[in-house]
Order: C-alpha cells, then sequence, then structure tokens
C-alpha cells in the first residue's frame, strides 16, 4: 500500500516536473525559431548598400565641366574629359570607378547645388544622347565626345534604409524632448510632493489607464486630433506627439521607482543643512535618480522603435528624411512602419526581414544598455 | 533690528518662489496624464458615437450585433469581431498562462543559476520585439504550417492569431509570475518540504497558491495584451467581411484590426465607425483596467507616507 502511494507520487511527480521542462524548454525554442527564422530571410539582404542608400531611386541632373588635359587609359570603357570609368550592371550603365581629380566630383545640380557622383550611379542620358541598351565601351564613346560643359542624366539606386533610420531618430529625439520632462516632473510629483488622497488617486488612475490603452486607440487619437483637427498632416511632429503621450505611463513609474529607492534619508540630511525642497531635489534626488532615469528613457527608446499601429496614422509610410515637423514634407516611415508596410502592400517578406535584422540588433543593444546601466548603479550603490 | 528682520523675510520669500513656481509645473505635469486620458476618451467618444445619433442615425442594435462589415453599402456590424476577439485572447490565455506559469516555475524553483543568466534576457529580448516582427513571424512560418494540416486549406485563422497572441503574451505572464514566486516567502517553502512534500507537492501545493495574486495580475495584464495587439494579428487573421467563426480554421477580423485596416483611407461614416469600433474595444480595456485596479489594490498608498 505505502508503496504504491510513493510510486504514485513519484510518477506524479515526474509528469508534473516534465511538464515544466517541456514549457521552458518551449519559451526558449519559439525564440529561437523567430530569431533563426528573421535572420534566415532577412540576412542575405543585409549589406553595405542597404544600410547606407536611400528608399528610393533618385533621377537628377547634372552638369559636369569636362577636362581639357586627358589621362589616356589602355580601357574603352573608360571616358577620359570625365575621369570615369563604365561598367555594364544588369542592362544599366553604372560608374565602376571615379578618378581622384575626377570632374564628376565637383558636379552641379540644376540648382546649382553640388551633387557629387559616386560609384554605382546610373547614367541614363548624356547631353541630349540617351544611353539604353548599349555596351559600356559605346556609352564611354558617347561621353568622351565633344568638350565643355555635359548634361548627365544621373539615377542613384535606392534600395538602403537610411531615410528609415534618420526618421526613427527624429521621432525618438522629437518624442523623448517631449515626454521626459512631463514625465520626470511627474514621478516628482507624485513622489516628492503628493500627499494622499483624492488627486494622487485620480493620477494614478490616470497613468494606469494610459499604460492599459491599447496603441491602435492612440493612433486613432493621434490621426484624429493632431493629423485632423491640428492639420498636422502625417507628419514627425504629429507621430511624436502621439507616441510621446503613449510614453508618459513608463517614463512615470520608471523614475518613480528609481525615486523611491533613495533612502528618506538623504532627504532628511538635506532638510536638516538648511536646504529647501527644490535644492534637494535638483542636488540630492535628482542625481541619485539618475540612473533610473536613464533606463526609462532607454525603455521608452525600446518602445518608440518598436511601434508600428500608432505611427502609421499619424507619421506615415512615406521613406523619406523628413524636411519639416508638419505639413506634407514632413512624413516620415519608421524602420518598423516600413516593415508593415513592405509586408502588408508588396509582400516583400525578405526585405521586410532585412529590416527587422537591424529592429533586433537595436532591441538587443538597448537591452544590454539598460542592463549595464542597472548594473553600474547596484555596484555603487553598494560601495556606498 | 527691525530692518534686518524685514531683510530676512524678503530673503526667504525669494526663495519660496521658485519653490512654488517649480512645485506648480510639478503638479501641471503629472495632470498632462490626466488630460491627456480624458481627451482620448472625449475624442474618440465622440466620434465614435456619433453615427448612433441625429437624423440619419445608423441603429447601435445593428452595429452592436451584425455579422457583417461592408462599408461599401453602408452596413457595419461588429458582433462576429468582437466575438474573434474574445475568442483569440481566451485561447492565448488557455495555452499562454499554464506554458508561462510553468515557464516560471522553472526559472524561480528549479534552474540552476547559469541557465537563468541566459534564460531571463531570452525573455526580456521575447518581450521587446517589435510586434511586426511577430506578425511577419507568423505570416511565414505559422501560417504555412496551418495552411499544410488545415481541412479549409487556408492558413489565415483563428489557430494562427491563437499561436501567435500566446507567443506575445508569454513575456508578460513570465516575468511578472516570476516575480510573484520569488515574494513567496522561504519559510512556506521549508514548512512544505519539512511535513514530507516532495519538491514539485511544495511547488504546486504551496507556492503557486501563495502567488496567486501575482498570476492573476499577469493573467489580467496578458489579456489586455491580448485584445489590444492589432499589428501582428492584422497580418494572419484572414480578415474576412462576415460572419462568426465556426472553428480555429475560420478567418477571424478582431476589433483591432478592424480599425487598423480601413483606417488609412476611410471617411465620414465609415470612420465614425472605425471609432465605434474603437469604443468597443475601450470599453474592454475599462473593464480589464478596473479589475486590474481591484487586484493590484491600494491605489492611494502608493504615495508618500507622512
Amino acid at each position: 500500500m505505502e508503496k504504491r502511494k510513493r510510486n504514485d507520487r513519484k510518477l506524479k511527480d515526474g509528469i508534473l516536473q516534465g511538464l515544466i521542462y517541456l514549457s521552458a524548454i518551449l519559451t526558449v525554442t519559439v525564440l529561437a525559431v523567430i530569431i533563426g527564422f528573421i535572420l534566415y530571410k532577412g540576412l542575405p539582404g543585409i549589406n553595405f548598400d542597404f544600410l547606407t542608400r536611400q528608399w528610393d531611386d533618385r533621377t537628377t541632373f547634372v552638369n559636369v565641366e569636362r577636362k581639357a588635359a586627358l589621362t589616356e587609359k589602355n580601357d574603352a570603357a573608360y571616358v577620359a574629359s570625365l575621369g570615369i570609368t563604365l561598367a555594364l550592371d544588369n542592362e544599366n550603365i553604372v560608374i565602376s570607378h571615379i578618378d581622384k581629380d575626377s570632374p564628376v566630383k565637383a558636379a552641379l545640380n540644376m540648382k546649382n547645388q553640388a551633387y557629387v557622383l559616386k560609384k554605382k550611379d546610373i547614367i541614363t542620358k548624356a547631353g541630349d544622347v540617351k544611353i539604353e541598351k548599349m555596351t559600356a565601351e559605346e556609352a564611354a564613346a558617347v561621353l568622351n565626345e565633344g568638350m565643355g560643359v555635359v548634361r548627365i542624366k544621373i539615377i542613384r539606386p535606392g534600395g538602403g534604409i537610411v531615410p528609415m533610420l534618420v526618421s526613427t531618430i527624429y521621432i525618438i529625439l522629437l518624442s523623448l524632448i517631449i515626454a521626459a520632462p512631463v514625465g520626470i516632473s511627474s514621478a516628482i510629483f507624485l513622489n516628492e510632493y503628493a500627499k494622499r488622497g483624492r488627486i494622487l488617486r485620480l493620477i494614478r488612475f490616470a497613468i494606469q489607464n494610459l499604460a492599459g490603452i491599447p496603441s491602435i486607440i492612440y493612433g486613432l487619437f493621434g490621426m484624429l486630433v493632431f493629423v485632423q483637427i491640428f492639420k498636422m498632416q502625417y507628419s514627425v511632429l504629429a507621430g511624436s506627439l502621439t507616441l510621446s503621450i503613449m510614453l508618459l505611463p513608463t517614463i512615470i513609474s520608471t523614475t518613480e521607482e528609481a525615486l523611491r529607492e533613495i533612502p528618506p534619508a538623504y532627504r532628511e540630511a538635506s532638510f536638516g543643512l538648511g536646504s529647501t525642497k527644490l535644492q534637494t531635489i535638483r542636488r540630492i534626488i535628482l542625481p541619485g535618480a539618475l540612473p533610473g532615469i536613464l533606463v526609462a528613457i532607454i525603455l521608452s527608446i525600446g518602445r518608440i522603435v518598436g511601434e508600428s499601429a500608432a505611427l502609421i496614422w499619424t507619421a506615415g509610410t512615406v521613406a523619406q528624411i523628413p524636411g519639416a515637423l508638419v505639413g506634407s514634407e514632413a512624413g516620415a516611415a519608421t524602420l518598423t512602419t516600413k516593415m508593415y508596410w513592405l509586408i502588408k502592400e508588396s509582400a516583400d517578406l525578405s526585405t521586410a526581414s532585412s529590416i527587422a535584422v537591424v529592429l533586433l540588433v537595436l532591441i538587443i543593444v538597448l537591452n544590454i544598455a539598460s542592463k549595464l546601466i542597472t548594473r553600474v548603479f547596484l555596484t555603487k550603490k553598494g560601495m556606498n | 533690528m527691525n530692518n534686518n528682520a524685514y531683510k530676512e523675510n524678503l530673503i526667504s520669500r525669494r526663495k519660496e518662489y521658485p519653490e512654488k513656481v517649480f512645485k506648480g509645473i510639478f503638479l501641471l505635469s503629472a495632470l498632462v496624464s490626466v488630460l491627456s486620458v480624458i481627451a482620448i476618451i472625449i475624442f474618440v467618444f465622440s466620434k465614435g458615437l456619433q453615427p448612433f445619433f441625429g437624423e440619419d442615425a445608423y441603429s447601435f442594435l445593428e452595429f452592436i450585433t451584425g455579422l457583417k462589415w461592408d462599408p461599401g453599402n453602408d452596413v457595419y456590424g461588429v458582433f462576429y469581431m468582437i466575438v474573434g476577439s474574445l475568442l483569440a485572447t481566451l485561447g492565448a490565455i488557455v495555452l499562454g498562462v499554464p506554458i508561462g506559469l510553468l515557464t516560471a516555475v522553472f526559472i524561480a524553483e528549479l534552474a540552476p543559476k547559469e541557465l537563468v543568466a541566459f534564460i531571463k534576457p531570452a525573455i526580456e529580448l521575447l518581450a521587446g520585439i517589435p510586434s511586426v516582427i511577430y506578425g511577419a513571424f507568423g505570416l511565414g512560418v505559422i501560417v504555412p504550417i496551418i495552411n499544410e494540416i488545415s481541412p479549409t486549406g487556408q492558413g489565415e485563422s483563428l489557430l494562427a492569431v491563437i499561436c501567435v497572441l500566446t507567443i506575445m503574451v508569454l513575456p508578460t505572464i513570465i516575468s511578472l509570475s516570476e516575480a510573484s514566486i520569488r515574494a513567496v516567502p522561504k519559510s512556506y517553502r521549508e514548512a512544505s518540504l519539512g511535513l514530507g512534500a516532495s519538491k514539485t507537492q511544495t511547488i504546486f501545493k504551496t507556492v503557486i497558491p501563495a502567488a496567486r495574486s501575482g498570476i492573476l495580475t499577469a493573467t489580467v495584464l496578458g489579456i489586455g495584451r491580448a485584445i489590444g495587439e492589432t499589428m501582428a494579428v492584422m497580418m494572419i487573421a484572414g480578415n474576412n467581411i462576415g460572419g462568426l467563426p465556426t472553428s480555429i480554421w475560420s478567418k477571424v477580423r478582431p476589433l483591432t484590426t478592424n480599425i487598423a485596416m480601413e483606417m488609412g483611407y476611410a471617411s465620414g461614416r465609415h470612420q465614425d465607425m472605425l471609432f465605434a469600433t474603437g469604443v468597443i474595444l475601450f470599453l474592454f480595456i475599462m473593464v480589464i483596467n478596473i479589475t486590474l485596479t481591484k487586484l493590484t489594490g491600494k491605489l492611494g498608498d502608493k504615495g508618500r507616507s507622512k
């Protein structure tokens, strides 16, 4: 009897323990599969061009002053008067090499601004001659003809994520400039000034509610209020304002936690030495809470980087470096919104995965940064 | 003497002035959150309730019980979306809570330190992955698998949504459950072990019951995350224009994706109806938030103790 009971118990324990191990393995496996999938799909698309180029192909006309003194090269695809070598790439004539003293480095666009030609730029027209379906040698011959200034039509190939990177950084900075001071001040009020009572309850209830609202509702609100009523159009500012409301709960609660960690004795000592409350906050409390505030900011950056639903209809999905805060030139797709757009509008899962790889790297870096800050803070505290 | 007192008074007043100004600034900042919540509620509700009032009003009953969403023909029914949202959330919780809880038990009670140092960052990473990436994963991995095994031959389905949402609620459930399991006093475990219970019995009969309030909070937060999730779900739900889901293989159209799908081009009543969908979603979130407040309780007591 006794023995059977014990065996039963062993069996039960074994099953339950097996389930525990299974769950843990499942969780880790899921993460591994997700990351593996993203890397498998996305890594092949990541290269130097992907990280450094504009998103769209850009067509420009440039004027180039041809050289008089010619350096000769024993290469039929070399354009002596321009100091460039041409090559055929996917039926396009591209610049494959640029001499050090090449005049294309002083090329001017139609607004007389400098527009330096680069390797891999595609030449489609020289003067009035269209350069299409030619070999590199034929194209070089066309370009070599004539003297003086020549007008060249250039297509600079896109396919890179630079605009999204820049837009993401703009939105991060702008959102934090708005949200960080408000959030930190709120935390100071809640932890240093507020007395128990109705106002405190109301504020806490509001913060908890803000934290619970799904981002699509923020998107609706931002679109209605900032984009439509304030007529900002799809713009960085509309997106950042929407996000800064969304970030408040994160910033407030993380900062508050940091403030709470500071021992009351510090405050009392400061008051005892005759300083006022504001002086105490400025000289004692804020410096002490700085690591916590930094972590709050890093957490916020992580949320901004990953946000899509609240940004698509407030900042738009145009891949450009925003030229203004509001208005038609201010639309800005972040990495994440562009990734969504790629999957949804062009079913391009591979490019989307390449962006996802960049996002993963960013998230991992942010996670490590917040860990490091916390660790440094903890060891410092241990030494005190 | 008198003069001196006057001077001192002046100095202290000059000192007091910035004190008051800054206290005001801090208070105003804290009120920004309150104002934001009020503004969001007012704007979303006023626009979302607009179509149900005035001339040419749309019947609210038809809206809330309707099984078809066809803006082209002025038909707006969200009942099947509500059902879709609730089923997806239910599925994610039913799968996610046990898996998450057991993983938390593993981390807090069984795993050796070196393993914890590996798993915890992994779970933090899982929490930080943007939902669009989950969507891409769902579209690239889960949907094709379901495509193979589904009797309907359709990968985009309730099941796909449940799978992705389960993964997405895991980090929330794991980290909160772990914290509450770790908060259970050691003496509980010792007492249980001392009475002759095995380690596994101790975990399931003593530690987990003692940590139940934290686990419950984790579950409610998980529900909030699942019901509010948009982008990941949108890519894999199928987003049918009508009809209740009949099985896990059916397409669904949760409330969130209904808003996100059409927000870009909707105008007039169509746009108002998207806000109305937002109102329904908001009501669910309110219920979750209030539950959460009740669970964590003591809202006002977190202030400075005086």
